[in-house]
């Protein structure tokens, strides 16, 4: 059985269906690449998946069990956990507190036990530091230091997009979802994406379905490909099939727009 | 039924001043995204620039213009001094915030207001002022009028419910049929993308508190010609221009107007059939009901939030 | 490398470049490395645990009593700690929520006629201090989180207009609940009168002992602060705090990242209730009587404007805003006091401003001389301009400066007033030299308009104070005094 299973999913706003009919199965510690020109609907799948839209068709399954209507939190803590295209971090907030706040969904200490500081909740804080650090280290000596405790705006494009990898990670999920992870990153750093997403699988083993934009890093990182134009999956397959196929081409070079009907 | 009139020509006044006041709301609330707190305390402002105006003109007992011109010459002069009021407070309160955090204005807004209410009282203090109304033509405003039923509806009540709705039409023609309009309407729908196809936004945002704030004048002195005002009005008529924005829809022309005139009449009507003391827990509750049901407003849009 | 040798023309002298690593490592080598005397001790205080600092800001708060006999001074002390109180449970919701409650002061009301009804002879219910105080919060909290319930959903803006609206109900309420259904509910507008004092270990705590304000009261309150500042602060380190300070900042990340924002909010927004209602009970108590009308827009603004003042999210912060503001607010009642301070400010402030540039310094020598000139003039035409003027003090020291006319025609307080507002704002938007030429009459206008206009009407006077604090706070340093500088990116 997959680990997550989208079947005949359907979302349109207005009268603009953004992903329609879609089918999607995701294997267990699986690596899958969605792509797709901009405006496919490639980041409402997203959403759709962690519940922050709800599918007006289709079911979507987690461990075989339906997770549409729950909120967002509660997917999150079904083990669905994701980054953001635009970066959504707590900018006011210390690198290392934007970690530990992910940790909320599995912990327990409630408001007076934290007024009162119980044992119990001083030793789940430790935990929770210690997941912190241990999630962050994860990028070596980037967001390590001094860094832990300056304020998040204050990092660079690229290590923001770490630390939002690190943020997910604290949610103990065993989907990540990661929107455009090398976007806006140089050369250099894309490469170090590529090699960081297999070793999130290696380390973690976390079940990884990615959105991205460098065929580099698809290629480099790929079990699988999924191609979507206007909310429809127009191919599926190994990235060689992908990347080869006419339809894939045609989206991407819009030769014949008529195609994707 | 001869309750049953009065009480809806009762209606029909608050909700048109309620509605005028609500139109700033909504206005500069679509350009800006900004609740201007300060809006409701530029309407008592504006009810006062009507009295001292009318003092200037000889009073309504011993006036020096026709009654008619009078009264035209009150409402624009509140109408213009407002709009200065509005275009001082956009450019030295909201301006140098518009790119803080949301909450910023907000406060700066509160501060505002806050800083009007208490300036005019100790400017003129906390006394009534009455523009007694009454004394222009021997109360032929008053006296005269049309007769629905039992009910005499006075002719000054006629004026300001026709004033309103006016000023609404107008309203109404310059956001849908002119270029200043439809450049308004730009800006609300996407400020960047607005300002990138050439509309100059300081411009939109100054000539929206302009009219924002002249209807809240207009407002204003269509309040007083019938009850006494004094500087502490502001914040509840605030508060219910605020609410009628909110049940109609923020953002939404129409939808203040309706707004508007829904408060007016489940305020009338609570009053004259329940208590007049409940007046408020009624609308109160239609607030919450909205918020509860249809959180958008009455003809506002749901919000799609894009991720 | 010091302070003030720019790095690089890239990075702004602002302050903290969005998103560069490089300006980080700078900041963090800056921080380490005083510029001035001020720095040096700044580096020195660091190492000081926060409770050594809340203990020593308690005792020195206790010490008050005991070196101040007057009764007013205690009386203003306890009031200064309750809107510390106050203010605390304020910075909970709008400081780590970040939601904008404006109907926070009526659950300040919802806690005192609580505690009214529940200890007094109204219904002759007379409940033990140390049962009635906790029933007092938990009703504060639900009505709270009832409220917040239909707004939780929504943004900022709805919620500040529920909440506003339900300030005004509590009013509406309040003031017709002496006839609700044919039963005097709330005694209406006369309130809700003899009201049992605390009750603490067999005594009754009385308000006056011997004719002078008990410190007994101002003990407790000071007490009840210490605990629920310990309280919060837990609370804020641990995994609720961080939480709510994540929905502040992004409630879809942090919805997607396990937390429940909605829950997470109604937490906040009833939490900053249930530390008003507590501090409601305080203020009944001591009071023995309360009235709708206290619980009003007045203390909304005042409560914000500490919490602003002091930097919103900080508690320290908070704190600090209350104990300026609320001694500020008494002191402004007092036409004298009232003199001094805004003489101060405005001295203080042209020295301040001065030792950025010399030309200020000209422009502040130039008021002066303008002031005599003025003066005499002003002499030299109608000597009944400047007859108002005192005996000794300095009152009269001032008013050989300031044109001060013994009978005010009824023309100029509006046309000073209005001129002071518009060569204020004229002033801001004005440079260079003009600004400076522009400065001068301006200044003196202001000592005009606040020795002739102001200080006549202390009650509107010092709340415009208030509102002006306000406005140029949110202009010149939203984060506050104490605050953290905040980034925000839309």
């Amino acid at each position: 059985m997959a680990l997550l299973e989208l079947q005949g999913v359907s979302l349109a706003f207005g009268g603009l269906k953004v992903v329609h009919d879609l089918d999607l199965q995701v294997e267990e510690r699986e690596i899958v690449s969605v792509i797709g020109p901009n405006g496919a609907g490639k980041t409402t799948l997203f959403n759709l998946i962690t519940g922050i839209y709800r599918p007006q068709a289709g079911d979507i399954m987690l461990d075989g069990a339906s997770i549409v209507g729950l909120e967002p939190h509660q997917i999150s803590r079904r083990g669905i956990s994701r980054t953001f295209q635009t970066l959504r971090l707590f900018l006011n907030m210390s690198v290392k507190e934007n970690v530990m706040a992910a940790a909320y969904g599995h912990t327990r200490a409630g408001i007076f036990r934290s007024m009162l500081r119980t044992p119990g909740m001083r030793r789940e804080e430790r935990e929770i530091e210690a997941l912190a650090h241990e999630r962050l280290a994860f990028f070596g000596e980037r967001l390590m230091g001094y860094r832990w405790d300056q304020p998040a705006f204050s990092l660079s494009y690229a290590n923001r997009r770490r630390l939002e990898i690190a943020r997910a990670t604290a949610t103990n999920p065993r989907i990540l979802l990661l929107d455009e992870p090398a976007a806006g990153m140089n050369p250099a750093e894309t490469h170090e994406i590529t090699e960081l997403i297999a070793k999130l699988r290696e380390d973690g083993g976390y079940t990884i379905l990615v959105i991205e934009h460098d065929m580099h890093v698809v290629e480099g990182i790929s079990d699988r490909v999924v191609a979507l134009d206007h909310g429809i999956k127009i191919a599926e397959g190994s990235f060689e099939s992908v990347a080869t196929n006419e339809k894939v081409v045609e989206a991407y070079l819009g030769l014949n727009t008529a195609a994707t009907k | 039924m001869d309750q049953f009139t009065q009480l809806t020509v009762d209606a029909l006044t608050l909700g048109s001043v309620y509605a005028l006041i609500a139109l700033g709301y909504t206005l500069i609330y679509g350009v800006l995204k900004l609740l201007n707190f300060a809006h409701g305390d530029v309407f008592m402002v504006g009810s006062f620039i009507g009295f001292g105006v009318l003092q200037l003109l000889g009073g309504t007992d011993n006036p020096v213009v026709p009654v008619w011109a009078l009264l035209v010459i009150i409402t624009f002069a509140a109408m213009a001094g407002c709009a200065t009021l509005g275009v001082v407070i956009e450019r030295f309160a909201y301006r140098p915030l518009r790119d803080a955090p949301r909450i910023a204005p907000l406060i700066s807004a509160l501060g505002v207001s806050f800083f009007l209410a208490n300036s005019m009282q100790l400017l003129f203090g906390a006394d009534p002022r009455n523009y007694n109304t009454f004394d222009l033509s021997n109360g032929a405003l008053y006296l005269r009028g049309i007769d629905i039923g039992n009910v005499r509806v006075p002719l000054l009540r006629i004026i300001t419910i026709v004033a309103a709705f006016v000023l609404m039409v107008l309203l109404w023609f310059l956001v849908n049929r002119t270029r200043t309009g439809k450049a308004m309407r730009a800006t609300s729908f996407d400020r960047e993308a607005a300002a990138m196809m050439g509309i100059d936004i300081d411009r939109v945002i100054v000539f929206t508190f302009v009219l924002g704030s002249a209807l809240a004048g207009a407002a204003g002195v269509l309040f007083a010609v019938r009850v006494p005002t004094t500087v502490s009005i502001g914040f509840v008529a605030g508060l219910k221009g605020f609410t009628a924005a909110v049940i109609g829809g923020i953002g939404s022309i129409p939808g203040a107007m309706a707004g508007g005139l829904i408060l007016g009449f489940a305020e009338s009507y609570t009053q004259g059939y329940v208590s007049t003391k409940w007046s408020d827990l009624v609308v109160f509750s239609i607030l919450i009901a909205f918020m509860i049901f249809r959180p958008q407003g009455l003809l506002g849009r749901p919000d799609i939030s894009k991720v | 490398m010091t302070d003030s040798t720019p790095h690089s023309s890239s990075i702004p002298a602002s302050g903290p470049a969005v998103g560069q690593d490089e300006w980080v490592a700078r900041h963090a080598a800056r921080r380490l490395m005083p510029v001035g005397p001020l720095r040096t001790v700044e580096e020195r205080l660091r190492i000081v645990p926060w409770w050594a600092w809340l203990v020593l800001f308690i005792a020195a708060m206790s010490l008050l009593p005991v070196v101040e006999s007057s009764g007013y001074v205690r009386r203003v002390g306890f009031d200064t700690v309750l809107y510390m109180l106050l203010a605390l449970g304020l910075n909970v919701v709008v400081g780590w929520g970040g939601l904008l409650d404006l109907g926070y002061v009526a659950f300040y009301g919802v806690g005192a006629y609580a505690y009214a009804l529940l200890d007094s002879d109204k219904f002759g219910v007379h409940l033990p201090t140390l049962v009635a105080v906790p029933v007092v919060v938990v009703i504060g909290a639900v009505v709270g989180f009832l409220l917040g319930l239909p707004s939780r959903r929504l943004t900022g803006d709805y919620l500040a207009i529920v909440t506003l609206f339900f300030l005004q109900l509590f009013q509406t309420v309040m003031t017709n609940g002496d006839s609700a259904f044919g039963h005097n509910l709330t005694g209406g507008p006369n309130g809700i009168l003899r009201i049992d004092p605390l009750h603490l270990f067999g005594h009754d705590l009385t308000v006056q002992h011997q004719g002078v304000f008990a410190v007994s009261y101002f003990y407790v309150a000071l007490g009840f602060f210490a605990v629920v500042f310990v309280a919060l602060r837990f609370v804020n380190s641990s995994r609720t705090g961080r939480a709510w300070r994540s929905l502040r900042e992004d409630p879809l990340a942090a919805e997607a990242m396990g937390m429940p924002v909605n829950w997470l909010k109604l937490m906040s927004f009833s939490f900053g209730a249930a530390v008003a209602a507590l501090t409601g009970t305080l203020f009944a108590a001591l009071n023995a009587s309360v009235f709708p009308l206290t619980f009003y827009f007045v203390l909304l603004i005042t409560v914000y404007t500490m919490v602003i003042l002091g930097g919103s999210g900080s508690q320290p912060g908070v704190v600090a805003g209350a104990l300026i503001i609320s001694p500020l607010l008494e002191m402004l009642r007092d036409p004298g006091k009232s003199r001094i301070i805004f003489f101060a400010v405005l001295i203080g402030g042209v020295g301040l401003a001065a030792r950025r540039s010399r030309t200020l310094g000209v422009a502040a020598a130039a008021t002066i001389a303008f002031g005599f000139a003025v003066h005499e003039l002003a002499r030299a035409i109608d000597a009944s301009w400047v007859s108002g003027e005192k005996a000794g003090g300095f009152a009269g020291a001032v008013d050989h400066w300031v044109v001060h006319p013994a009978q005010l025609a009824s023309w100029i307080p509006p046309v000073s007033y209005i001129g002071l507002i518009a060569a204020t704002l004229l002033v801001t938007t004005l440079h260079g030299r003009l600004r400076l030429v522009a400065l001068v009459p301006t200044l003196y206008l202001s000592a005009f308009v606040w020795e002739n206009v102001m200080l006549a009407k202390p009650e509107p006077a010092r709340y415009i104070v208030l509102g002006l604090i306000l406005i140029a706070l949110m202009i010149l340093r939203p984060n506050g005094l104490l605050g953290e500088r905040r980034v925000e990116i839309v």
